[in-house]
């Protein structure tokens, strides 16, 4: 059972801690190349069109697709 | 003097498997210059972004394109470093090398962006093979690996990966400048600890550290190849993650200090109005009009002034040196004149707009918005199976079908951009646009305009519905990539990197586009020139009895169906195959060579009109419509195709002419045969 919320509802410009990535092994692994995945640390800064979001990661932004953004959960660090 | 040092390292045995590819065939490479068969071989790789291609330009001197923006790389380039620094009998420790010493050669390979070693996209998997897959003995001898100092971590997964292989590996930091502005201080010496491998510091933009960088490779080029940092013997990727993020967690936080807390950048608040849902589709559309007026405005004149050169004192200039020579009035003027001098003419006609474009286009791509554009156009792109990114080289073929091809090289999937190259041809360029208005003018007149219009909301049309056609089918088993685009940071667009990119293109337009397009002109001019009946002399047959007024003749009642089975416009669609500019020209020369009837000699519209009208059977309205679609679907120019056939090969370049040319014929007979019920 997953805790925390989707990234999709996840609130901006607030520390977020990743506790899951439900996305197929390759994306979770592309993501995980990016600093991505479960335990990192990220920031929302932005909505973008889509419902999708600007992620901060360790200092790199990473536009993130609204389909992708509902597989990720985060809870507030 | 001495012969150049050369350096001839032993590389330790690495993985199992062999590969057509690898790094010292040069079977991918373009630039193509090597320092030689002994000198060593380096390897420039890095994350997207990270100042790669322009260290490689800095090092080598070569123009490799370059940009901010992923997947600027997509071949592989060689040049060669040369330096006095890279000797190894070089005691410097800085710049103080006698410079009557003989430089020393390595050839630099500046392979694809990639965030890993783990291929997911044909560019990274390229990098891969070179790497990783191909020949242990094949392999570059030392693995130099740029990072971005303002976000390490990004950066030094690849380098992890890496360190696991037995290859001399150097990391260059770049960036410093960036990361110093958001308050990051790095310790390089401590990064090189943790690192397990030397790390210098270089400003790619600005050219500084070079020399540190000479040095450093001098250094480890003579020392063996280092062991590979162990990791855990369980396959399981998420285990080997684990431990790869925890090693440059620590190489991050011995190598670097930042401040608490995160400070918004410039680049932060430009992105939340440029990818803002409402805001962000709207400026992207201004920045597109601003291309595209660009190009169809700003280029026309220019494009006129050439024209107007060629066909004036030049073509005087040319016919003066034939008379002057007795030549006038024979082919050899004809050749000269109508082929040549029309043929080079039209490709420097060309030139303008392609430069126009290309400078947008690098402007665009430095500043660092097209991937921002890529994120707001991503939805709508994504209907037929592109990425946003892909809507950057169907917005350029509004302008020139020609650029559009090239700038499908954006895009990092190699199915992706082969899918884009063949919808582009389907976006009404303005070379289209100037024949759609002398037909709207003279079949529509005051509503010329909503018929042009109509025409380019057709395109759009034909380019989703053709996208959706294909992705159902031949492209079918392409999967949907969600978003995932690491945005770089905005940069100050540079003179120089603006010209080099330009240029680079430029070039390449014109090295592909010359050689064809003046040898297609040329053999039209030559079935034009050749008669088909006694009598008349070569050179001065009218085009309906020469070999092109034949060969039009017997392709004219293939269009018949659609309403135009004319053989002065299946001349002029087969002109229109070089390039559709010369569809008017044709018309205008086939209907001035013929007996023109009484009170009509000179009136173009009337002959065209009166063409339509007896070959519609009284129906030119939905003839003429027929034939717009025709000419908007049917094969581009010939430079689009010569541009085609270098980015995707001469198998899909043939397919993309008989779709097009299917495409064009199905819906021109449908439009004339239901539109011939209402008109």
């Amino acid at each position: 059972m997953h805790t925390g919320q989707s990234l999709s509802g996840a609130p901006l410009n607030t520390p977020l801690t990743l506790v899951s990535v439900a996305a197929s092994p390759d994306h979770a692994h592309r993501l995980s190349t990016l600093g991505i995945r479960e335990g990192s640390q990220l920031r929302l800064l932005t909505r973008t069109i889509g419902g999708g979001r600007i992620a901060l990661v360790a200092g790199s932004r990473i536009a993130l697709g609204s389909d992708l953004v509902r597989l990720l959960r985060a809870e507030v660090a | 003097m001495p012969e150049p040092t050369r350096l001839r390292l032993p590389i330790a045995p690495t993985a199992q498997g062999s590969s057509p590819v690898s790094a010292k065939c040069g079977c991918h490479a373009v630039a193509d210059r090597t320092a030689g068969a002994d000198a060593p071989v380096i390897a420039l790789v890095g994350a997207p972004n990270t100042g790669k291609s322009t260290l490689f330009n800095a090092l080598t001197g070569s123009r490799v394109t370059m940009g901010n923006w992923p997947g600027t790389t997509v071949e592989v380039s060689r040049g060669v470093w040369r330096s006095t620094l890279l000797t190894p009998s070089c005691t410097c420790t800085d710049c103080s090398c006698d410079s009557s010493d003989e430089p020393t050669s390595l050839t630099v390979m500046d392979l694809p962006g990639a965030h890993s070693l783990d291929a997911h996209s044909p560019d990274e998997a390229l990098t891969r093979t070179l790497l990783v897959d191909g020949p242990a003995d094949e392999r570059p001898d030392l693995v130099l690996a740029t990072v971005d100092a303002s976000r390490l971590a990004h950066g030094l997964y690849l380098v992890a990966q890496l360190r696991e292989l037995p290859v001399r590996v150097l990391v260059i930091v770049t960036m410093a400048d960036v990361a110093s502005q958001r308050g990051v201080t790095l310790d390089p010496a401590s990064l090189s600890t943790t690192l397990g491998c030397p790390v210098v510091v270089v400003d790619p933009r600005r050219r500084t550290g070079l020399d540190e960088l000479a040095i450093a490779v001098r250094r480890i080029l003579t020392t063996a190849t280092p062991t590979p940092r162990s990791t855990p013997a369980d396959d399981d990727q998420l285990v080997l993650d684990d431990d790869r993020f925890t090693w440059l967690s620590a190489a991050v936080d011995n190598g670097t200090s930042q401040p608490d807390g995160h400070r918004r950048t410039l680049s932060d608040r430009i992105d939340r109005w440029v990818t803002a849902p409402v805001v962000g589709p709207l400026i992207f559309l201004t920045v597109m009009w601003a291309v595209f007026q660009v190009t169809t405005v700003v280029a026309a004149p220019l494009q006129q002034a050439l024209d107007g050169l060629f066909s004036g004192p030049v073509t005087d200039a040319v016919a003066a040196a034939l008379t002057a020579t007795h030549l006038q009035d024979t082919w050899v003027e004809g050749l000269l004149l109508n082929g040549l001098v029309a043929g080079v003419g039209m490709l420097l006609t060309f030139v303008p707009l392609m430069a126009l474009m290309f400078v947008l286009l690098a402007l665009l791509e430095d500043s660092g918005y097209l991937a921002r554009a890529a994120v707001v156009t991503d939805r709508v792109m994504r209907l037929i199976g592109l990425p946003g990114r892909a809507f950057l080289p169907l917005v350029v073929g509004f302008g020139c079908n020609v650029p559009a091809i090239s700038a499908t090289r954006i895009l990092p999937d190699a199915r992706q951009r082969l899918l884009t190259a063949l919808l582009v041809p389907f976006t009404s360029c303005s070379a289209r646009l100037t024949v759609f208005v002398m037909l709207g003018t003279i079949f529509f007149g005051n509503q010329a305009g909503t018929a042009v219009f109509a025409m380019y909301v057709t395109s759009v049309m034909l380019v989703v519905l053709v996208g959706l056609i294909l992705r159902r089918t031949l492209w079918r088993t392409m999967g949907s990539e969600p978003l995932i685009i690491d945005l770089p940071a905005y940069h100050l667009p540079t003179l120089r990197l603006t010209a080099s990119v330009t240029w680079q293109r430029l070039r390449g337009f014109l090295k592909t586009a010359s050689g064809l397009i003046v040898a297609t002109v040329c053999a039209v001019w030559l079935l034009q020139a050749i008669p088909t009946t006694g009598g008349e002399a070569f050179g001065e047959v009218p085009v309906g009895d020469s070999v092109y007024g034949v060969m039009a003749h017997a392709v004219a009642p293939v269009f018949a169906p659609a309403g135009f089975g004319q053989w002065q416009t299946a001349s002029a669609l087969m002109v229109g195959f070089v390039a559709k500019e010369a569809v008017i020209s044709s018309w205008a020369q086939t209907y001035a060579a013929e007996e023109p009837a009484p009170g009509q000699t000179g009136v173009l519209g009337e002959h065209v009109r009166a063409a339509f009208e007896q070959s519609s059977g009284g129906h030119p309205i939905p003839a003429v419509l027929a034939f717009m679609v025709f000419l908007l679907a049917y094969t581009p120019c010939i430079a689009t195709l010569a541009t085609q056939w270098r980015e995707i090969g001469p198998r899909w370049t043939l397919f993309g002419i008989g779709m097009q040319l299917v495409t064009a014929w199905v819906l021109a007979v449908a439009v004339f045969q239901v539109g011939r019920l209402f008109w």
